[in-house]
Order: C-alpha cells, then structure tokens, then sequence
C-alpha cells in the first residue's frame, strides 16, 4: 500500500487536485495525506508594523483548509489525514514527502488567473522532487 | 475657519523671494545647488527602491540617511557646497510626536490582538448574519473599516482576514470579492481618525492637529466613502453573493467557532478600558496645554502595560522595531531634501502649475497625491510632499486660512493607497493572504476592484474639499 501525498492550499482551483488524489487513493487503496505549507516570507515586502502571530493566524488558518480537504474527501469515502508545516513552501514539500515515505507526490496544475505558480514552474518543481528525492511526482 | 495654533509656525509669515533663495535652494542665479541635487539624486533612489521592492523599505531608508550624513560629514569637509544636513538638523527633521504615537498603538494593538477579540467579533458577525451572505459581507467590510479607524490597518487586516477567507468558503462564496473590499475600507476608514493611517498620523502631527479637531475634519469623508464602497461592492458582487450556500457544513462551523473564541478575558477588561480611557484622553488633550496625541498614545500604553504585565520581553518583541526605524530613515532623507532646498526648487515649480488658484492646487494635490500613492508607497511620499504643501499653502492665497492643502493631501494619500496592490502595505499583506490560501490576486484583478473605489472616493473627497472649504 501506497502514501500519497498532496498539497494543497485550498482555494476552488484546489479542489481539481484534491479530488484527483482522492480518486487514486481510493482505487489504488493508498494512503491520502494532505499537506499545507504555512508560508509567511510575503511580509518581507513591507515594513508594516507586523504585530500579530502570522505563523499561528495562517496555521488556524491552514488547519481549516485542510479540513475542508479531509471533508470532500469523506464524502467520497475516503479517509484522510494532514499535515500542516511551516517554512518556505517547495522545500518543506520536499522534505514532507522523504519525512512520511511518501510513493507519490500530486501537485496541482495552474489552471485560471487565480492558481499559484505557471506549468513550466511546476514542471521544474516536480523535476526536482523526482531528481532529489527518487519519489514519483504527479502533476494533476 | 480653524484656529490659529492649527497651521505650522512657518505659516505664520509669507515668503519672499529673497527668503526663497535664503534657503539654500536656489542660487542667486535660480540653479540648484550641488547638495541639493546630491540630496535629490539620494531621495530618488530610496524611493525607486522601496517602490520596485528592490530594497527593504527600511534598509531603503536607513541606507539613504547614513549616506547623506556621510556625504556631509566626509565630502562637506572639503567641499562646503557638498553639506547636506549635520546630525543635530536629522535629529530634528524625526517628527518623534509620529515615531511615539505608533509606538504606543503597536504596544496597544500588541496586547488586545493576543485576546483574540476581533476575530471573536468577525465570529459574531457570521452568527448575526445566520447565514444571510449579502449581511455578513456588509458588517465585515464595515467591521474592518472601523477597527482600521482606531488601530493601525496591517494589524487590523491580519486579523481578519484568516477568518474572513474561512467564512467565504463556508458561505461558498470566492474570497477575493470581501478580502479586497476588507482592505479597502481598512484604507478608507484609516483616513477618519489622525491614528488611522500612518499619512493621517504624518500630517495631523506636522501641523499639530488634535484628535477631535482630525475627526471633525476627515470622519465625514471617509463616511460616505464607506457607504459608496459598500454600495460598489454589492453591485459588483450582489449576484454572486445571493448564489452563497443555505445549508453550512456543522463541522466546518464548529472549527471557527473555536478558533474564534476570546482567550483571555481579564486582559480584554482591562484593555478595552484602558482603551476607552485613552480614546477618551485622545478627544480632550487638546484642553491639557495642547497635549501631543503621541503623550496620550504612550501613557495609555504605559498604564496598560502596568496593569496587564506582560512578559516585557515578549512585549518589546511584538513591538515592530523595523517600522520605526524606517519613519526615521525616512524622516532624515527627506529631511536632507528639505535642508539643501531641493523640496523648495520642486515646489516653486509646482506652484507655477497651480498659479494662484486654491481650487486648481486643491485638485493637483489631492489628485496628484491620490495618483502617486496608487503606484508608490505613500508613506515616503507623504512626508516627502508636506514641505511643499507648506510652502504652497504660505503662497497660494487662502490656502493657510482652512490648511484645505494638507487636507486633500490625507485624502490624497489615503485613498489613492487603494487603487492597486502595490499602493499600500495592507494591499500588499491582504494578497499574500490571499495567496496562502490558493487565491492569486494578479495587479490587473486588483486594479478591477480597488481603480473604480479609488475614483468614486477621490470624486468625494474632492467635492467635499470643494463645498466644505
């Protein structure tokens, strides 16, 4: 049996992915873990006076997230579990993946204005993950 | 008509030609001096920097006063003409009343954040509205632009709008559509009080406003322009928010209810009363020999900190250090524009623009200011503009009877600030909220909700520096 892991930042151009992970780990009877990376080096583009806990608001804010994963992924009757980290966002995934024995990485495919990276970024990414770390990496 | 101590000293007196070349600007033969264009060449580069991101707006400004202190003190040894401003002048060009004032609500904002009482009240809306979108959406935005009113508008949208994301995607709605209108009216509603928005504090203290006297002026304006953004937002997004979910996910709900509780009562008593006390001070200093609002900000802060006994290491901690140093950085470079005349050279031009005519000055300013703030940052260029309001406000006549230039100059600054991401820092902290969560918000979609809010609100503001002054 199988560990897939699949991260995710929520958001409905997430929903895609989650749901292509769900699917596989369903019909390859793998374990679904659902990462989200807390990721707070936006703030170092101003000098706002920055008096909050950002860490802990985005980690709140995380775990919710991944909540609202594990819920759609129940309603397709599958079980499955988080991880929420904090640090820079590709390493940590990086790293996430070697830390849990992890057989398959999913990463979500940019899709509208709204999606995080561009494809020719991600393809680059997953390369690098593959290359690293020996594990699988599937862009969805 | 304001009272007397209301304007700047130097407001007291007009100019003349011969004071104009006293300053240091303009040679006898109307060239700029040598320090002056150093000085010029100097402030350019610090806000080239802060504004392309290519420096850290401190380091920007730390940088660019280290090296005008440099060149006087090295060059200026042997080249006289080289002198740009001695240390005691950049000590003096610090307004310490803006440095002291933020302090003091940093540490304000520091203890009553760690209660977790605005994302209680946000909680609160969402029960309220049971579960009527349009409802929650409004006191939201309203919310925010309340609390950005009295606390300083990074802090106010941090801690907001983690939740508010959440709550758009119980209500199944997107989030981009509340977020940017949350960071719009943090930045409208900042414009209403002089602890609003870091231009507020910067020209409310630089011609000695109290904080009645700021209110009476600015809350009406930022008001209307409130509603007008709420009533943009509805008809931008009305449908969509219609299309909200009706039956919310009890699992979903449970997990904000408990991220949303208050978690230490007795610090909220005491802060919410000691912040009482201080807004109340905040209204009536002005009896108390014209008591600066920085006092009234550091005292409040100081009884609080008593009272509540904070781990005082923490407290220093949570304090953004960074910030400060960069009001002072920023002080010292335009201060050593101020000191060789190049701010004068720039505004004589500015002025041969406006002519004599306040109405034309009025609409050059608060256009022009709402223009420059909507691509730059416009902290830099509020404090880098107030010397050449004061000197069109001594030069164009009736300008110094109402201070209508520094008015529109707030105005200017404040609402402009909304026009893209770039404009001003709690834009740029609400995207990157935004992005943590999966929604890229690129310039153009910004520019879709924030450009039209920033014209409809410039229209307002300008009528009302028009009909009221």
């Amino acid at each position: 049996m199988g560990k897939i892991l699949c991260a995710t930042r929520g958001g409905e151009e997430s929903y895609c992915t989650q749901d292509e992970a769900i699917a596989l780990a369903k019909e390859q009877g793998d374990d679904l873990i659902f990462l989200y990376v807390v990721d707070t080096h936006f703030l170092d583009k101003t000098a706002a006076p920055i008096m909050v806990d950002v860490e802990d608001e985005l980690t709140k804010m995380g775990k919710f997230l991944l909540l609202m994963a594990v819920q759609r992924a129940a309603e397709q009757g599958v079980k499955a579990e988080t991880i929420c980290r904090k640090g820079h966002v590709r390493e940590t995934i990086k790293q996430t993946a070697v830390e849990i024995g992890a057989t398959l990485v999913i990463l979500g495919r940019p899709c509208g204005e709204e999606s995080k990276y561009d494809i020719a970024d991600l393809l680059a990414f997953a390369t690098v993950i593959e290359y690293d770390t020996g594990i699988e990496v599937k862009i969805v | 008509m304001l009272p007397g101590p209301f304007l700047p000293q130097l407001l007291s007196s007009s100019l003349s030609e011969t004071d104009l070349l006293a300053f240091g600007s303009l040679t006898s033969e109307g060239s700029i001096s040598p320090a002056a264009i150093i000085a010029a060449i100097i402030f350019i580069l610090v806000f080239i920097s802060i504004s392309l991101r290519l420096l850290h707006e401190t380091t920007a400004a730390l940088l660019g006063a280290a090296v005008m202190l440099l060149v006087t003190y090295i060059a200026g040894t042997y080249y006289p003409d080289l002198r740009i401003l001695n240390f005691e002048q950049a000590m003096l060009s610090v307004d310490w009343n803006v440095i002291f004032l933020i302090m003091g609500m940093m540490i304000f904002m520091a203890i009553l954040s760690d209660t977790n009482v605005f994302k209680w009240l946000a909680y609160q809306i969402f029960r309220l509205g049971k579960g009527n979108t349009l409802l929650i959406v409004v006191m939201l935005i309203t919310l925010t632009g309340f609390t950005s009113a009295l606390l300083n508008n990074v802090t106010a949208i941090l801690l907001i709008v983690p939740l508010t994301i959440q709550l758009s995607l119980v209500l199944g709605i997107n989030p981009i559509s509340v977020v940017i209108a949350e960071v719009l009216a943090s930045n409208i509603g900042g414009a209403a009080t002089l602890i609003g928005d870091p231009p507020s504090t910067i020209v409310g203290s630089h011609i000695g406003l109290s904080f009645s006297e700021y209110l009476v002026h600015m809350a009406p304006v930022a008001v209307v322009g409130m509603i007008a953004l709420l009533l943009f937002n509805r008809l931008q997004y009305g449908k969509e928010y219609s299309n909200g979910k009706t039956t919310l996910s009890p699992v979903l709900v449970d997990s904000l209810a408990e991220e949303s509780s208050i978690e230490d009562y007795v610090t909220l008593r005491k802060a919410l009363l000691v912040g009482s006390l201080t807004l109340l001070l905040f209204f009536i200093a002005e009896i108390f020999s014209q008591m600066p609002p920085s006092v009234v900000a550091l005292a409040g802060a100081a009884v609080l900190i008593a009272w509540v006994r904070p781990d005082l290491e923490h407290m220093v901690h949570e304090v953004d250090w960074t910030t400060l140093i960069f009001f002072i950085g920023l002080f010292v470079v335009v201060g050593g524009m101020e000191a060789t005349g190049a701010i004068d050279w720039l505004a004589v031009r500015i002025q041969l623009l406006a002519g004599e005519s306040l109405t034309l000055a009025v609409l050059l300013t608060t256009w022009g200011a709402g223009f420059a703030s909507a691509i730059v940052d416009n902290i830099p260029f509020t404090v880098a503009a107030l010397p050449i309001i004061d000197f069109l406000t001594i030069e164009i006549p009736g300008a110094a009877e109402n201070g209508v230039l520094y008015w529109a100059l707030i105005l200017g600054a404040d609402f402009g600030g909304n026009a893209t991401y770039i404009g001003s820092a709690p834009n740029i902290v609400a995207v990157g909220l935004l992005a943590q969560a999966g929604y890229r918000v690129t310039f153009g979609r910004f520019l879709r909700d924030g450009l039209p809010v920033t014209v409809i609100t410039l229209l307002i503001a300008t009528m009302w520096l028009l009909l009221r002054y």
